[in-house]
């Protein structure tokens, strides 16, 4: 078990990091001005951008910064949401909901093998059958639950359904591995939620 | 449609259906006069009268002549998963709902599309059952739940938003499914949310305003009434009791009476105590609010068993006498027959199983159930359950037919869970049962020769009449009664739309539809022509189900989903 004080970890509250984050980048009120007529996009509601960090929302270290090691090679998984790196948790919109979990290499499917950082992969939490969270692990199929109505996922093979009502994969997130802290690589593989209605 | 049967008897009938040569301009009012005594050619609310008897005195559509049903119009909805509501009509106008809490208004006798009210849900919103039970109609306004937990008023001319409401915050796990109910000016809502940890309420709103006029939770507060039965602290915060049906309404008393769900989360032994008023019929003062009696079907709830359905309002013959009585098949697999006292108070009278279930070893004179340990799970002890979590039935309606004597169930056997409690961190808005979708170990008697069935009991009597069981399918059906001696349901996977010779249970008539029904059907008339209506669009806890019993049994998985409006009258 490593030290998590030494790990980047955030003993305040995601609101107070907002405001402190939002004190000391200056920045974003610049470009609003800059842009003058469209106000600054909240940053809780942006989608994860590179170089995001994770804060855990469930799970043993729940609130803390998300590493390759803790998580379980094998799963389950657990739910997250990006983090700038000055600290702004983007929790503001549920579609950033993120699910990590650590599959390792071995039966990895080469596209999800590219994506993934040290054995860990990244994909949308929010189901695409009804938008529920993918938050359940099934031990038997070694396969991400959405807690709804079941549809069952492959992490290891692009969050392709193995069973269950939604129509299309998991959106995946590419990832990445600084010294084993998990960063975001790249945008949604694909737009991230259910078909509209 | 030519050639439609109109029998001369029904005049006098329909004089009251003047106004049925339908276009919206010409919307009638609804009035507390009319809800109370429905006119035969309109349904004007989910289960037709105040009483919940999914009945309609209609008769031109009978034993003698159902086999001639013809599809006169239908509509695709464009929508998909689970319909479950009722085309609720008003004087030639047809209002119904879709999955995410659309409202359709169309010409009752034509299919014409008057207009349609889509919601906008909010981003990233999402609900454990996206489906709605249903519109309520009071005025000249068109009432639906949202299923963001927001009540919206509609002008019934146009569709146009007259009022919205929050009654929750849906980030926390609140939602709505069912059909609001009327009561003197008030709009009454439940909320759905049992599986994420909320607290459960009944709010009345007013009809004008949206402004809220009382609000009861179902959980109490430490100090009320109610409160002794939670033992340990806090639990009553997340303690559920949803309240995710409709009510039924004694007009005589002013009362309404509300089912309320299981407890959270799932397991008794991490909220000890008897928990009112969870898995309970409550009885509710329609003025204030204030609760007036109360009945819970099982205590410490651990089975995944709500009681969510209001029982329906039926006069049974006891001991050689006329007993006002309330009336329910329970989720617990027991028919029970209580007493609806003038003050409100609920009188256990007596109760049978009408399926077989292992969790009770008796029932007392309270009717407080002897439970059997064995077949009661608890945190880190699995226990096997029979039936199981989808209960002797769920949501479906019975119906109560006031000429056979007859009460109609839609319900389910020969299937159990295996449920081992966890402790569980409350993530709001998140699953929050104490045991995760993956080990819900459904499982069934897979020499069973059956699974759904629908049944006929004397409610006199209590003996069973009559049932038809269904060997590939389980039962999701809602089922309607008329005058005419008929009955009327779907709820299988085969997407067949039944009707049945209400007194011997012989099935007289079939179509094969788009989808499968697990919506409710209704029955109306324009011009003196009755029609029956029903939408078929499969989904939710039924497709659920399906899927799991494709493992099961091999059935197919694959029901084809999307909404249709289906209308029938008779081909001379």
């Amino acid at each position: 078990m490593h030290d998590r004080r030494i790990r980047g970890a955030w003993p305040l509250g995601r609101r107070t990091l907002l405001r402190a984050a939002l004190a000391l980048a200056p920045w974003l009120v610049a470009r609003a001005s800059a842009a003058n007529s469209e106000p600054a996009p909240d940053p809780t509601e942006m989608r994860p951008q590179i170089g995001d960090h994770f804060v855990f929302l469930d799970g043993p270290y729940e609130g803390k910064l998300a590493h390759v090691e803790d998580l379980t090679l094998g799963g389950p998984q657990y739910q997250a949401y990006p983090a700038s790196p000055e600290g702004v948790v983007r929790d503001g919109s549920r579609l950033n909901l993120i699910i990590l979990a650590r599959v390792g290499v071995e039966g990895v499917g080469e596209e999800t093998r590219a994506r993934a950082a040290d054995g860990v992969v990244g994909y949308s939490g929010v189901c695409t059958h009804q938008g529920c969270p993918v938050n359940m692990w099934s031990e038997e199929k070694k396969a991400l639950v959405c807690s709804c109505h079941g549809s069952t996922y492959d992490p290891r093979n692009g969050a392709e359904l193995l069973f269950g009502p939604a129509p299309r994969p998991l959106p995946a997130l590419p990832l990445k591995s600084d010294k084993g802290l998990l960063l975001v690589a790249g945008a949604f593989t694909s737009r991230v939620g259910i078909e509209p209605h | 449609m030519k050639n439609l049967y109109i029998s001369t008897g029904m005049a006098a009938l329909f004089v009251a259906a003047a106004l049925g040569s339908a276009c919206a301009g010409d919307y009638t009012p609804v009035t507390d006069a009319r809800l109370q005594n429905p006119e035969p050619q309109n349904w004007l609310m989910t289960r037709g009268n105040y009483q919940g008897w999914s009945y309609s005195a209609l008769d031109q559509i009978n034993v003698g002549n159902v086999k001639g049903l013809t599809p006169v119009w239908s509509m695709s909805t464009g929508v998909d998963s689970g319909h479950e509501s009722p085309p609720i009509v008003n004087n030639g106008i047809m209002f119904i709902t879709t999955p995410y809490s659309q409202v359709i208004a169309l010409e009752a006798a034509t299919g014409k599309l008057l207009w349609r009210y889509k919601r906008k849900l909010p981003e990233g919103f999402s609900a454990l059952h996206n489906t709605n039970r249903g519109v309520a109609l009071y005025g000249d306004k068109v009432y639906v739940a949202g299923l963001d937990a927001v009540v919206v008023a509609l002008d019934a001319k146009t569709g146009k938003v007259a009022w919205e409401s929050k009654v929750e915050n849906w980030k926390t796990g609140y939602y709505q499914t069912m059909a609001p109910l009327v009561v003197k000016g008030k709009i009454l809502t439940g909320i759905a949310g049992g599986e994420f940890g909320v607290r459960g309420f009944v709010v009345a709103l007013d009809a004008e305003t949206g402004k809220e006029v009382w609000k009861t939770y179902t959980v109490p507060a430490p100090g009320e009434t109610g409160s002794e039965t939670w033992l340990k602290a806090d639990t009553w915060k997340t303690g559920g009791a949803s309240t995710w049906m409709t009510g039924n309404y004694d007009v005589a008393t002013n009362t309404v009476y509300w089912g309320t769900g299981n407890a959270s989360p799932w397991f008794g032994d991490q909220r000890p105590g008897d928990n009112l008023f969870t898995s309970s019929t409550i009885a509710l003062d329609g003025d204030t609010g204030k609760m007036k009696g109360h009945f819970q079907y099982h205590q410490n709830e651990s089975w995944d068993w709500d009681e969510m359905n209001a029982p329906m309002l039926v006069d049974f013959q006891k001991d050689g006498k006329t007993t006002k009585g309330l009336l329910k098949p329970a989720r617990n697999g027991y028919l029970y027959w209580l007493g609806r006292n003038d003050d409100g108070s609920i009188k256990y009278i007596k109760s049978e199983g009408y399926v077989p279930q292992d969790a009770f070893k008796s029932i007392d004179a309270d009717g407080r159930p002897d439970v059997d340990l064995a077949h009661k799970p608890a945190t880190g002890k699995a226990a096997k359950f029979c039936p199981g979590l989808w209960g002797g039935k769920d949501w479906p309606y019975e119906a109560y037919n006031p000429k056979t004597g007859m009460v109609y169930i839609p319900s389910n056997e020969n299937h159990c869970n295996t449920l081992e409690g966890k402790v569980e961190k409350l993530v709001p808005g998140q699953w929050w049962t104490g045991v995760a979708v993956p080990d819900l170990n459904y499982s069934v008697d897979t020499k069973a020769g059956f699974y759904g069935e629908l049944q006929a009991y004397d409610v006199n009597t209590g003996k069973r009449a009559w049932r038809d069981l269904y060997s590939n399918s389980m039962m999701w059906g809602s089922v309607l009664t008329t005058a005419g001696g008929v009955l009327f349901t779907g709820g299988t996977n085969d997407r067949m739309f039944r009707a049945y010779d209400a007194t011997t249970g012989d099935e007289l008539w079939h179509f094969r539809t788009n989808s499968g029904i697990i919506a409710p059907p209704s029955t109306f008339a324009v011009d003196g022509v009755q029609y029956i209506a029903v939408q078929s669009g499969f989904g939710v806890d039924a497709a659920f189900q399906q899927s799991l019993m494709a493992d099961l049994v091999g059935w197919n998985a694959d029901v084809p989903q999307g909404g249709v409006v289906w209308v029938f009258a008779i081909n001379k």
